[in-house]
């Protein structure tokens, strides 16, 4: 436990302080090798990881080129439109860098506290194992798409290098100021009162956001973030404010990596209020279910409810998208993107691990005498019923704006909801039975899943989930609202079968004890 | 006279996972008011075997009965029979001890349980976290609830794995009176330990497995002293 110096005790030479700094910094950066060897040699499937690995870094490399050459690029009023956006871009994905890493106490684990604890782990490792794995997630991988592809199409010829220099370095050091705000939050929400510090403060920004959008100066304050002159600094070519950029950029990346480490060292030093709060709350006893099937359902949720990470993410996931949503002010036809992102996002908190739940109670439910069909399903209504509570807090929060919706779209947007809570569940229990993992879920950094294999379902269900919204997006803006349901039919019919086949998987005795001795650890 | 029916009989069981053999051909047979330890090393098939009694993990082969049911075609009725404390935890992680005890009671269909559930609450001097969820519990406080939960419906088999394992002295004294209790009202009881002096205080026969198979079943007393600690080391070996 740290303590003050004694009076007999003579304080380090400055020195001194620094070499002893930079020998720590050392050592942590080379325990970050070690811990990554460690994971990579504990992948259960790692032929299948590196051709993942090796279809993202292939996907990206043509994003940044491709659009660079296709008709129109660099010079059309579109490029141009894309080049007046890309501040607000540029500033866009900083946000998501930090609300994610935030979200995640600081950001997720190369080690998970359980197994680390026996190993010297110093917090600077921690911070960087978290920076390393920062864009492992499906929105930062999208973003940073986003953005690349923007910027090859906006730039025009023989710009692009230089361009896409600055924003790949710009993408490294949001995610590393990311990180730095993060754990100063982590620091703050660690103290007394801190988690009531930091809501005041999440909602003085939402404020702030409010205020600016009703006194229409929301745009304008949009054109005068920092970020302007970034943009301005890397779409001339290699000039010399080109250099002064990267210049910045680099010092930028730099002071915010090695500053990160300080929050994160005080962070460690505080306990995580949040889930101690949880460990020692009491909860009052209620009245036995009318049902066991009830009574499961029960037990799931308060497994989903009681866990930080799932009351923290499905905070963010239902207020982020719909703010956004308000901010921009969707159409209704524009909205059925939103539950797929939301129920994607929320499956992704504990949903494709979803067994992981019971931990090593596992072994004890599986004891209790009730068919397995049920277990199943009460897991599914649960996960189902999380994935509509945070989606419906979005729609609310979106719907503010857009008015009164027509029979068309209020019906293509219900058919989008069922259907993609149902594609999100159905798959989610299919993967919970097929790779289930030991994970212990107590701790806000911690993922249902390792994140190679997070980064595969999430993409798996961006993919799903948007083409569908986009589908129903058509459909609202007709004068048919019979076509939406006639639409949904086989939608709904597809997830429904591949829903049975997940039950089926778990119905068979073999499968489900390998789930259950696997989740139990 | 003919000899008494076990309640528990296990015939060359054996079960893979994948590659690795874990119970090789045991042979078992525990039988009403006994109780019977299972004794061996780590990794001897101690917890595979009680996970198959209790319906967990299916035999990969051999033949398994528990209060007459066949665990492969009847798990729901040996499920029904039984009450287990499984190896590890044993506790889902974010419900209070009250609301394990409410689960099982619902899917038991039992009435008039509560008395008893606080009654043996307080016997583990679990009483004052009752409504605290169990993530926050320490090894021992998990172990004692597991075997609450494991007694709570008076269970025609008792299967305890490692109860001992971690807990202090007044919740040892606890298990072992839900041990004499179980048998005293005619439950077949099953404890699996490592520990050979709480086995002989706790069971009436010792079974002794290694390596994934049974090497011996014998009275406790064999077990017993100086004279029974050479023979199980001998056993081990």
């Amino acid at each position: 436990m740290p303590t003050v110096d004694s009076s007999t005790e003579t304080s380090p030479s400055p020195s001194v302080a620094t070499a002893g700094i930079l020998a720590e910094s050392r050592r942590a950066v080379a325990d970050v090798g070690h811990l990554l060897r460690f994971r990579s040699s504990t992948l259960k499937h790692r032929s299948t990881t590196w051709w993942v690995m090796g279809v993202l870094a292939v996907a990206t490399l043509a994003l940044m080129t491709v659009p660079h050459f296709v008709e129109g690029a660099g010079n059309s009023d579109r490029a141009v439109d894309l080049v007046v956006l890309m501040p607000t871009a540029f500033a866009g994905f900083l946000a998501l860098a930090i609300a994610a890493a935030v979200a995640s106490g600081g950001g997720r684990e190369l080690l998970s506290r359980e197994h680390g604890v026996a190993f010297p782990v110093s917090p600077t490792t921690d911070y960087l194992g978290a920076l390393l794995l920062a864009p492992l997630n499906i929105a930062w991988i999208l973003q940073a798409w986003v953005l690349l592809g923007s910027m090859a199409y906006a730039t025009t010829s023989g710009q692009l290098l230089a361009a896409q220099v600055g924003t790949v370095l710009w993408l490294i050091a949001a995610t590393a100021l990311g990180q730095l705000v993060a754990w100063t939050v982590e620091w703050v929400r660690r103290s007394p009162r801190g988690s009531l510090t930091v809501r005041m403060l999440g909602l003085a920004l939402l404020g702030a956001a409010v205020m600016l959008q009703v006194a229409g100066l929301l745009v304008e304050a949009l054109e005068s973030l920092p970020t302007l002159s970034l943009v301005v600094g890397l779409v001339q070519g290699f000039t010399v404010r080109w250099v002064l950029t990267i210049a910045a950029l680099v010092a930028l990346l730099l002071g915010a990596t090695a500053l990160g480490a300080v929050p994160a060292h005080l962070a460690a030093r505080r306990p995580t209020r949040d889930e101690a709060k949880v460990e020692s709350g009491r909860y009052a006893a209620r009245a036995v279910a009318r049902s066991p099937l009830l009574a499961l359902v029960r037990t799931d949720r308060s497994s989903i409810w009681r866990a930080v990470p799932m009351r923290r993410g499905i905070a963010v996931l239902a207020i982020g998208p719909g703010l956004v949503a308000l901010a921009g002010d969707l159409d209704w036809a524009q909205m059925t993107i939103l539950p797929g992102l939301v129920a994607s996002g929320g499956a992704l908190l504990f949903g494709v691990n979803s067994w992981c739940l019971d931990g090593r109670g596992g072994l004890w439910r599986e004891s209790l005498p009730v068919p397995a069909w049920q277990v199943f399903t009460a897991r599914a209504y649960a996960l189902g019923e999380f994935l509509v509570v945070g989606s419906s807090v979005t729609l609310l929060l979106a719907g503010l704006r857009a008015g009164v919706p027509s029979v068309s779209e209020l019906t293509a947007l219900l058919c989008t909801w069922l259907i993609v809570v149902l594609q999100v569940v159905s798959s989610a229990m299919r993967w919970s039975s097929k790779r289930p993992y030991a994970v212990d879920l107590r701790s806000a950094r911690a993922t249902p899943a390792p994140p190679a294999s997070m980064v595969t379902y999430s993409a798996k269900l961006a993919v799903t989930t948007t083409m569908t919204s986009l589908v129903f997006s058509g459909l609202a803006r007709t004068d048919h609202p019979e076509v939406s349901i006639l639409a949904a039919a086989p939608f709904v019919l597809w997830s429904s079968v591949r829903m049975l086949h997940a039950r089926d998987a778990w119905v068979d005795p073999v499968s489900r004890a390998r789930v259950v001795t696997t989740v139990a650890g | 006279m003919t000899p008494p029916e076990p309640v528990v009989d296990v015939r060359s069981l054996h079960v893979r996972f994948g590659e690795v053999e874990a119970v090789a051909g045991v042979d078992l047979q525990a039988y009403a008011g006994h109780a019977t330890a299972l004794l061996g090393r780590n990794g001897a098939g101690k917890s595979t075997t009680m996970r198959v009694l209790a319906g967990v993990v299916p035999p990969t082969a051999g033949s398994v009965t528990v209060a007459g049911h066949d665990v492969r075609t009847d798990a729901l009725a040996v499920k029904r029979a039984i009450g287990y404390c499984p190896d590890v935890g044993g506790l889902v992680p974010r419900a209070t001890p009250w609301e394990h005890l409410q689960l099982s009671a619902r899917l038991r269909r039992l009435d008039d349980w509560e008395a008893r559930g606080r009654d043996l609450l307080e016997r583990f001097e679990l009483g004052d976290v009752a409504h605290r969820v169990t993530t926050g519990f320490s090894h021992g406080m998990g172990r004692r609830l597991s075997v609450v939960l494991a007694a709570l419906h008076q269970p025609e088999v008792l299967l305890l794995d490692e109860p001992f394992d971690g807990v202090d002295p007044i919740g040892v004294e606890a298990t072992l009176d839900v041990i004499n209790d179980a048998r005293s009202r005619g439950a077949c009881v099953l404890v699996s330990t490592h520990l050979r002096e709480l086995a002989i205080q706790a069971c009436t026969t010792v079974t002794v497995l290694r390596g994934g198979s049974r090497v011996a079943t014998v009275t406790a007393l064999e077990m017993a002293g100086e004279e029974g600690a050479r023979a199980y080391r001998g056993l081990l070996d």
